[in-house]
């Protein structure tokens, strides 16, 4: 029989695998805990969003969205510099929590670590644009907190075999 | 103390500072660090020098690190010398890959400084 993600839909899109994944990056790669919140992030002049595809058993994405002074602690807390402009360095970092949330996220079930493939991370600086899937099988969309620093993780899922 | 010449291949530039000051952090000192941002670029650089230890990311553009892996063995270049892949693909299937193509490590992104040196340095004292 073909493997199959469907029964365990409640699983895959179980929201504490998320904050799980968000706890693990952000304290091993920048050592800081993150707190969910439920307020939005205040919007700022300059954003970076990176985003990272899900293909195999699981299509979508994960989606990394801050703004841009966060952005720039994040990439500081990262590699030891500091930074003053959204410059390639920043946008990378940001590329690159994208990719371990990503990868963390589906690590949480064998089913999709194995049988669920990343693609490189794709990264979008600028405020105006909207994310739209015609018809999600689930969304996971959060808000996280760290010192005086907010971003927002989505997880859209598109297809589950 | 000789010094230990390590290759670190990924696409990112941020990854590279992280895993060159993890390896630091670790007590590889003295360390002299060439990059590669691709398989390809990883092979070319392996034509040029030698090293001692290559820690390489899998999922690239260009060549992904299983391919890099692959054809630095055909190809004989750095023969000898451990592999170590670092990435965020963390199941058996990937590591069974990885082992396949001739890895003698594996280490899962996110990492600690002391994950990298439980990995790294009974590589070196072996090799």
């Amino acid at each position: 029989m073909a493997l199959s993600l469907r029964d365990s839909v409640h699983l895959v899109s179980d929201p504490r695998n998320l904050d799980a994944s968000v706890d693990e990056v952000f304290h091993l790669m920048l050592g800081v805990r993150c707190m969910r919140d439920s307020f939005p992030l205040a919007q700022e002049p300059e954003s970076v969003t990176a985003v990272v595809g899900f293909g195999g058993l699981l299509s979508g994405a994960c989606v990394f969205s801050t703004g841009g002074l966060a952005a720039m602690k994040i990439a500081a807390r990262m590699t030891g510099m500091e930074f003053d402009q959204i410059d390639d360095t920043v946008k990378d970092a940001i590329g690159e929590i994208c990719n371990m949330l990503a990868g963390s996220w589906k690590g949480k079930l064998p089913d999709l670590a194995a049988h669920c493939g990343l693609s490189v991370p794709a990264v979008i600086t600028g405020r105006d644009y909207h994310l739209h899937v015609q018809a999600p099988e689930f969304q996971l969309h959060h808000i996280y907190r760290f010192e005086d620093a907010g971003f927002v993780v989505t997880i859209v899922c598109d297809g589950l075999q | 103390m000789r010094e230990i010449r390590t290759l670190i291949v990924d696409d990112s530039s941020v990854m590279r500072k992280i895993v060159e000051r993890s390896l630091r952090q670790a007590g590889l000192d003295p360390l002299v660090v060439h990059e590669a941002c691709s398989g390809t670029e990883g092979l070319e650089v392996l034509r040029a020098r030698q090293v001692d230890l290559i820690l390489s990311d899998i999922n690239m553009p260009l060549m992904d690190g299983l391919e890099f892996l692959r054809q630095l063995r055909a190809q004989d270049l750095a023969p000898g010398v451990p592999v170590v892949m670092i990435t965020t693909e963390s199941s058996e299937e990937h590591v069974k890959q990885a082992i396949l193509a001739g890895a003698q490590g594996y280490i899962r992104k996110p990492f600690t400084a002391e994950q990298v040196k439980e990995r790294v340095l009974p590589l070196l004292r072996a090799a």
